[in-house]
């Protein structure tokens, strides 16, 4: 049986220093996309993570999108969440393997913190935590709608939109391992005992994007209705707009960044307008000056503006697509995406989006197959 | 005790995303040091400022600013005079982390780079958070929350077919690039206390919001095909609408994630019966006209808690007022109330993870503009009365904007 503080397989970004969370052991017994990606961000920076899973596997193995390797094909979702990472079957371990296990796990990442011994420390990452919704269903989408974000999404007259996808979660577990993380380093510093019962709540993870405009609202008890797709308070040109090699992004906050885009586009005319010195200003405009940019955009390209723009110091971007993304020389020349490898196949996942320069994390590796790890631990 | 008592960090960071980082860390119990200059401070206090809005004390009325820099001390410090410079540089010397999103060149413009730190202090651990990270053609590259949110691509996930790329949010990169910041500052201080070792941190906030558009980016990954806005929600769900209630833009969430909550669904919401299978009826193409031919019906608050208690996961779109009186997070006192300077009495929200089950208390409101100046730079490096009054009389220090 190997060491279980050894990562399974040393990728090549490991250095003779070890990597920043060597000698940490996490256990997930939740299974969900923000479990997974808490974990993940551990299992990155070279922590010991262990799926312990059920028989049929975590849902997150049958997750959408699906490669078409695998057999059932694995599902890129769970390959992107589960890099570096270990996959043991729960009920082929022996009570006493398992208690083995627990009992040398830093934090045990569950739903059901009773079913873990006191002297080791759990996280529970719920959708709400205990309180009136404790028992509310939910899911990603209902959250934005619980949080106040999706009444300003998309066209005034509505229905408004709900973002795709799992974005909940995923806040909710980069902002798990906040505690988590604080608390083993608390441990280790003396600050700390094992044994706590930590939480984290996606509802409230979620609040992160609208809290500032909660209190200023106690302040001001000013809100306002929805005002259209990519109009948001406070400023105004914002946007994504159609050019002729792709889409730009648009903000325009400052008096003298309005000025340089006024120049980038030949509206010079405009550049002085005392109305439109202020992101108020232009907000209220907007129905005026919207027209107008489209028009002058539209023959442009993105590409070229884009450059432009970041030389007179406007943040323009490109909105890339999904195959776009890929092809940027910015992402490639810092490796932000790189192989999660399953058996002999691999796909491409997002790496980790902080660096640490001398204990760098993990650029993919490999996702284990259901119960690879189990023999280990029997 | 708090989980990070003993760890000081240093944040020159400004607006959302950096300060954010930094008030994770000073909740879970490091002593966090905002460092501003009087000249450029925070730009989230403003930036439009004018000669009545520092007569009116605008600076200390941002809600945003004051929301994101609880439980930190502040002072302020002039870093392109040699004085100010030197006397950060000291800091550094008893500080276990610096955090900066200048725009890509001023570190190195003002001198305090990784190195100029280290020489100062051998351990010290540096997170830069530029939009596009510190490496690559567009470090130095200029963004906001939103263009961080252009850059990811996420916004062509969302919305109909016939629209525009959709945005989610006005400056959606910056709340999660701050949760990224701490989780980038936690994993190299465990570095750092196991080892001893500082270092460098890069942090790209584009990179950040991947994950978030990771259900789009892994369908290109896995298929090679772009995803269809709106034609595809790529989630497991069987069903997802968000519908008219009674009222003035009123409308629920409402999503069916398992095929035995289908049937329930179609009854509680007594839907044609020939909506019923589980299989056929999600797929029915008149399906949505239905749904809201009921929901417009009803009140969506009622709604919500009927389907809530069938265990469909339905919501209600809530406005900013809602989260402020919300009967949840009222019951786990998610609203911190402080009197604060300047503004009064206001609400903190907690946050979003305990150590049981009250929250992590907010002890000090944010700090005003210098607040701190003698009982750090006394305190912690021991300038006399002295020295500290003739700092501020050749405005090194202060506790007032000035306009450039």
């Amino acid at each position: 049986m190997p060491s279980p503080s050894q990562p399974i397989t040393p990728s090549k970004s490991q250095t003779a220093s070890g990597q920043a969370l060597d000698g940490i052991r996490i256990i997930d017994l939740s299974g969900t996309v923000a479990s997974a990606y808490c974990g993940k961000c551990f299992a990155d920076y070279g922590a010991e993570v262990i799926d312990l899973e059920p028989s049929t596997g975590f849902s997150t193995r049958r997750l959408p999108p699906f490669t078409d390797f695998g057999d059932p094909p694995l599902s890129a979702m769970h390959a992107y969440l589960s890099t570096n990472k270990r996959s043991v079957l729960r009920d082929e371990l022996t009570e006493a393997a398992w208690a083995n296990l627990v009992d040398r796990a830093h934090l045990v990442l569950t739903h059901n913190p009773n079913q873990v011994p006191a002297h080791v420390s759990t996280l529970s990452i719920d959708w709400f935590g205990s309180g009136p919704y404790a028992d509310y269903a939910a899911t990603d989408a209902t959250l934005f709608a619980m949080n106040g974000m999706l009444k300003k999404i998309g066209p005034a007259e509505g229905p408004p939109y709900a973002p795709t996808g799992y974005q909940a979660q995923f806040v909710g577990g980069a902002t798990a391992y906040l505690p988590a993380l604080a608390h083993i380093l608390g441990c280790e510093m003396g600050n700390e005992t094992q044994g706590a019962r930590l939480y984290t709540s996606l509802f409230e993870a979620m609040l992160c994007f609208t809290e500032p405009a909660a209190v200023a609202f106690f302040n001001s008890g000013l809100d306002t209705d929805r005002m259209g797709i990519n109009r948001f308070p406070p400023t105004y040109p914002l946007g994504v707009f159609p050019c002729a090699d792709g889409w730009l992004g648009v903000t325009v906050l400052t008096p003298s960044q309005w000025q340089s885009f006024c120049h980038l586009l030949d509206m010079q005319d405009w550049a002085d307008v005392p109305l439109f010195q202020t992101s108020v200003g232009r907000l209220e405009a907007s129905d005026l000056i919207e027209p107008r940019i489209r028009d002058a955009l539209t023959a442009l390209s993105a590409e070229a503006l884009f450059y432009r723009a970041q030389a007179a110091r406007v943040p323009l971007a490109r909105v890339p697509t999904m195959g776009e993304l890929f092809e940027i020389d910015q992402f490639n020349s810092r490796s932000a995406f790189a192989d999660a490898t399953f058996d002999q196949s691999s796909i491409k996942v997002p790496s980790m989006p902080f660096r640490l320069h001398r204990t760098p994390p993990h650029f993919g590796g490999p996702v284990p197959r259901l119960g690879e790890h189990t023999e280990h631990f029997q | 005790m708090s989980p990070l008592s003993g760890i000081r960090i240093i944040d020159l960071s400004m607006g959302w995303a950096g300060p954010l980082a930094c008030r994770h860390l000073a909740d879970l119990g490091a002593e966090v040091i905002k460092v501003e200059s009087c000249v450029r401070f925070d730009w989230w206090r403003s930036w439009e400022a004018t000669p009545e809005w520092i007569e009116q004390d605008g600076a200390e009325k941002s809600t945003s600013f004051n929301m994101v820099n609880r439980n930190k001390r502040a002072i302020t410090l002039e870093l392109d005079q040699t004085e100010g410079k030197a006397l950060l540089l000291r800091l550094v010397g008893h500080a276990n982390a610096v955090v900066e999103n200048f725009s890509g060149g001023v570190l190195k413009k003002l001198g305090l780079e990784y190195e100029t730190l280290r020489a100062h202090n051998e351990q010290i651990v540096l997170l830069s958070m530029p939009p596009f990270g510190a490496s690559g053609p567009w470090a130095d590259f200029r963004a906001y929350g939103s263009t961080v949110e252009h850059a990811s691509g996420l916004p062509h996930l969302n919305g109909q077919p016939e629209d525009l790329p959709v945005m989610q949010h006005v400056a959606l990169g910056d709340p999660v690039g701050g949760i990224a910041g701490a989780q980038a500052l936690l994993t190299a201080l465990r570095h750092q206390r196991r080892t001893g070792q500082g270092q460098q941190i890069d942090l790209s906030q584009t990179e950040a919001l991947f994950p978030l558009a990771s259900h789009g980016i892994l369908e290109f990954s896995a298929t090679g095909r772009e995803p269809a806005r709106g034609r595809d929600r790529l989630n497991a769900s069987i069903h997802q609408g968000v519908y008219p209630c009674q009222g003035h833009d009123e409308w629920l969430v409402i999503e069916i994630t398992r095929p035995a909550e289908w049937t329930v669904f179609v009854e509680t919401l007594n839907l044609p019966s020939h909506l019923s299978q589980p299989d056929t009826g999600p797929h029915h193409p008149d399906l949505r006209t239905y749904i809201a031919d009921r929901t417009s019906l009803e009140g969506a608050a009622s709604l919500m808690e009927t389907l809530q208690r069938q265990g469909i996961a339905a919501a209600r779109t809530f406005s900013y007022s809602d989260l402020l009186t919300d009967p949840h997070l009222a019951a786990r006192n998610f609203w911190q109330w402080k009197d604060r300077a300047v503004v009064g009495r206001q609400p903190n929200p907690s946050a979003p993870y305990r150590f049981g089950a009250e929250p992590i208390p907010v002890n000090t409101p944010a700090p005003t503009l210098g607040e701190h100046n003698a009982e750090v730079l006394g305190g912690l490096l021991g300038l006399s009365v002295d020295e500290l009054s003739d700092l501020k009389a050749r405005g090194i220090i202060g506790s007032r904007p000035r306009l450039r």
